[in-house]
């Protein structure tokens, strides 16, 4: 039992490695700054509450598993709410969308 | 210059979240003596959360919902529970903040009056904190002037 | 079980420095914020594989938490500050 334990957590941690590993790709070759924000607003988030959950299983039945369940629950909900903040700010502030075809 | 936000998913969810914030601020008061926290962390997260409020639904709401008097109330409260328990400490016979005196009163042991009297010193330096961040945030943010009319914000008591 | 999290911790500060490159870099404010947004967020992994480095996990996952809240908070405040017209 405590082998499916260890697998499981293993396996969850390593998507979120993955998905934290293409996010962080995604910041540096994207050719504009909305483009950039989806890639970090929606990356960040999946990676971050994989990596909780994987953490939460090796604990097993205890506070401490709760509350790390209580911090993937709060990223869950607050990170896209702050990069809808951020995009919204950029499009009043004046910035353009990348348009397919024209130089930067 | 911070202006009434006319989003609705901000202000929902930081409705929402405030209550939760304000509550794990308590928890990190309480717990000061075996985890990291104490009574200055506390008041920090809650000034924070207040702060959150402010950003998000403007000034004219929050102005309604805590006024500065209030403030200023808050802030010295926490002060005189400090210093109230200071000198209870002194009038039972023993020094300043001497917490083993308060076993009088209590009808405990000295070592559980000693956990009390610093559990509620803590609780007075959060309130004293969380009263002077939000009050430093908005005073900072509105530079002294009111936005849409000419006068000052150091008029205590005086909604202008 | 130590092992795997202690390389887990090293590949995230390894994504850091690879954001890091956004932040000095980055053309304007906005992308700056992004990145640093983003690096707050894979701060809070590396808090708790710290955590079981130094086997207090109950320690930090209130750091962690708080560290949760003024990311969010901070990232919010930015970009109300920011939103004025050009």
């Amino acid at each position: 039992m405590g082998y499916i334990i260890a697998a499981l957590s293993i396996v969850c941690i390593i998507g979120g490695l993955f998905f934290f590993t293409t996010a962080t790709i995604g910041l540096l070759r994207f050719p504009d700054f909305f483009t950039r924000l989806h890639a970090t607003g929606k990356g960040d988030t999946l990676a971050v509450f994989l990596c909780l959950i994987g953490f939460a299983i090796h604990e097993g039945l205890s506070l401490t598993a709760l509350k790390i369940v209580f911090i993937a629950v709060f990223m869950f909900l607050a990170q896209p709410t702050a990069t809808h903040a951020i995009s919204r700010a950029g499009i009043r502030h004046g910035l353009k969308p990348w348009v397919k075809g024209e130089e930067q | 210059m911070i202006v009434k936000s006319d989003d609705i998913i901000i202000k929902t969810i930081a409705r929402i979240f405030v209550p939760f914030i304000q509550l794990y601020a308590l928890y990190v008061i309480m717990h000061g003596h075996y985890s990291p926290g104490g009574g200055f962390q506390g008041g920090v997260i809650l000034g924070a959360s207040l702060a959150l409020l402010l950003i998000t639904h403007g000034y004219d709401e929050m102005r309604r919902r805590i006024p500065e008097g209030v403030v200023i109330l808050l802030g010295s409260m926490g002060v005189l529970i400090y210093a109230g328990i200071g000198l209870t400490c002194l009038l039972l016979g023993g020094n300043y903040l001497d917490y083993g005196q308060l076993s009088v009163i209590l009808h405990v042991d000295p070592a559980h009056a000693r956990s009390l009297g610093i559990l509620g010193v803590e609780l007075g330096v959060g309130f004293t904190v969380m009263a002077i961040m939000y009050s430093i945030f908005f005073d900072i943010s509105t530079g002294g002037i009111l936005p849409g009319s000419g006068k000052r914000t150091d008029e205590w008591g005086d909604n202008g | 079980m130590n092992e795997f999290f202690v390389a887990v911790g090293l590949g995230m500060c390894l994504l850091v420095f690879l954001v890091l490159y956004r932040v000095i870099f980055g053309p304007g404010v906005f992308n700056r914020i992004a990145a640093i947004s983003a690096i707050g967020t894979k701060t809070l992994i590396i808090l708790l594989v710290l955590g079981y480095v130094y086997n207090r996990v109950d320690m930090f996952i209130d750091i962690s938490m708080v560290y949760a809240l003024l990311n969010f908070i901070g990232c919010i405040a930015a970009a109300k500050y920011l939103e004025m017209e050009r």
